[in-house]
């Protein structure tokens, strides 16, 4: 199933910014403007907020609004 | 929550805080194991929804349908904030835990009318009345007087009783038991009967000195010597400026746990009778006679004879002529 919960996804892109350790480089901050598919659904009588990015890049009469979402991710410093 | 696929907007905003805050939770555990980690700082979305009104006058988002249009366009944005500013920017949990509105007797259409000029609970409806006046809060809302002023007297904070805080209780040692011994009975003449005349002495009778504050009579309370805490007992103790604040002979008290109906208070080291003040969190403020049971003790031994004990004189009627 494409839809997801919105935590995952942002998850999954805020770890995408990390480089991979062997290039020696540290990604300070970073923003992403980012298509999602946003939805929600009732679960367990609680709302929950659905998000993932487009699941289709093909055009049709029946794909989800795609809304714009940006995020910025900084390095946490201790 | 949920009419034909709309939702209220604080249900919307909540859902998606709720998942921002998995994010956040997330990636401190990752901090766990990884020297470097990521933080969300700032997440904006443009979410199209089409916005209705249900009957009651809530404001309610539908997301939109795939090829819906003429949808509305809710830019949110959301951005971490220090903890100084969410004590700045939100109403103190003190203040939140007070009463709400329907439980101190409004209906539906008042509780809306009030939230509408941003009142939630008896607490928040206590400080407008105060800054304001109950007649300019009721010609704004198109509540009655009477009725706000009963709900205000129902939120209104009260101290309804003091007692003290008992240890847990010590199992008693295990005595050997002592053999009953009937008493010896001596039979002896009956008493005879003289005739009085009774003669008429006015008597003065006795006052207990009353100490009236702003607002409260002094009520008397004994405790035994060498009590540690004391219990207060009332409604809405905990209002929106804090906790009462309680004072024995103009010493301040530490209040060691506080809750809507009970207050501990802790006693100092060598506590001495007097007056135990407690100022609610509207000002009202409530005095007590504190005296420890000794005293009691003392004050029987000092002021009665032994042929006359204090049952007998309390019992008697002081205006009867002897």
């Amino acid at each position: 199933m494409f839809q997801k919960e919105f935590s995952e996804t942002l998850i999954e892109l805020i770890e995408s910014v990390r480089p991979p350790t062997e290039t020696g480089l540290i990604v300070t901050e970073a923003e992403i403007d980012v298509p999602l598919e946003i939805s929600s659904v009732v679960q367990k009588d609680k709302l929950v907020f659905l998000g993932n990015v487009p699941h289709s890049r093909w055009k049709s009469g029946f794909l989800p609004k795609v809304t714009l979402g940006h995020i910025r991710v900084v390095l946490e410093e201790d | 929550m949920s009419s034909e696929g709309s939702f209220l907007v604080e249900d919307f905003i909540n859902a998606i805080t709720t998942q921002l805050d998995r994010v956040q939770d997330a990636l401190r555990l990752k901090a766990v194991n990884r020297p470097l980690t990521y933080a969300l700082k700032d997440i904006s979305l443009d979410l199209h929804v089409f916005v209705e009104v249900d009957v009651q006058g809530n404001v309610r988002f539908r997301s939109s349908g795939p090829n819906e249009v003429g949808a509305s366009t809710i830019n949110l944005g959301f951005t971490t904030i220090t903890r100084p500013m969410i004590e700045e920017n939100t109403v103190s949990l003190a203040m939140s835990r007070s009463p709400n509105l329907d439980e101190i007797g409004l209906g539906d259409d008042e509780r809306k009318r009030l939230e509408q000029l941003g009142v939630r609970n008896a607490a928040q409806l206590q400080k407008l009345g105060q800054s304001t006046s109950t007649t300019s809060v009721a010609r704004l809302t198109g509540i009655p007087v009477d009725r706000l002023k009963n709900a205000l007297s129902l939120g209104k904070p009260s101290v309804t009783q003091v007692s003290p805080v008992h240890p847990p209780v010590k199992p008693p040692p295990i005595k050997t038991p002592v053999p009953f011994v009937p008493p010896k009975v001596q039979p002896q003449p009956p008493p005879v009967v003289q005739p009085r005349t009774p003669v008429l002495q006015p008597q003065t009778p006795v006052m207990q000195p009353v100490q009236r504050t702003k607002s409260e009579i002094s009520h008397p309370i004994k405790i035994a010597p060498g009590t540690k805490k004391l219990n207060l007992f009332g409604n809405n103790l905990v209002g929106g400026d804090g906790v009462p604040q309680v004072k024995l002979n103009n010493q301040t008290l530490n209040i060691s746990d506080a809750d809507e109906d009970v207050l501990v208070v802790e006693m100092p080291d060598a506590p001495e009778s007097g007056a135990l003040e407690v100022t609610l969190t509207d000002g009202q403020t409530v005095l007590y006679q504190l005296s420890f049971e000794d005293e009691e003790v003392q004050f029987e031994s000092e002021n009665f004879s032994d042929s006359e004990n204090r049952e007998d004189f309390f019992s008697r009627d002081l205006w009867q002529p002897e």
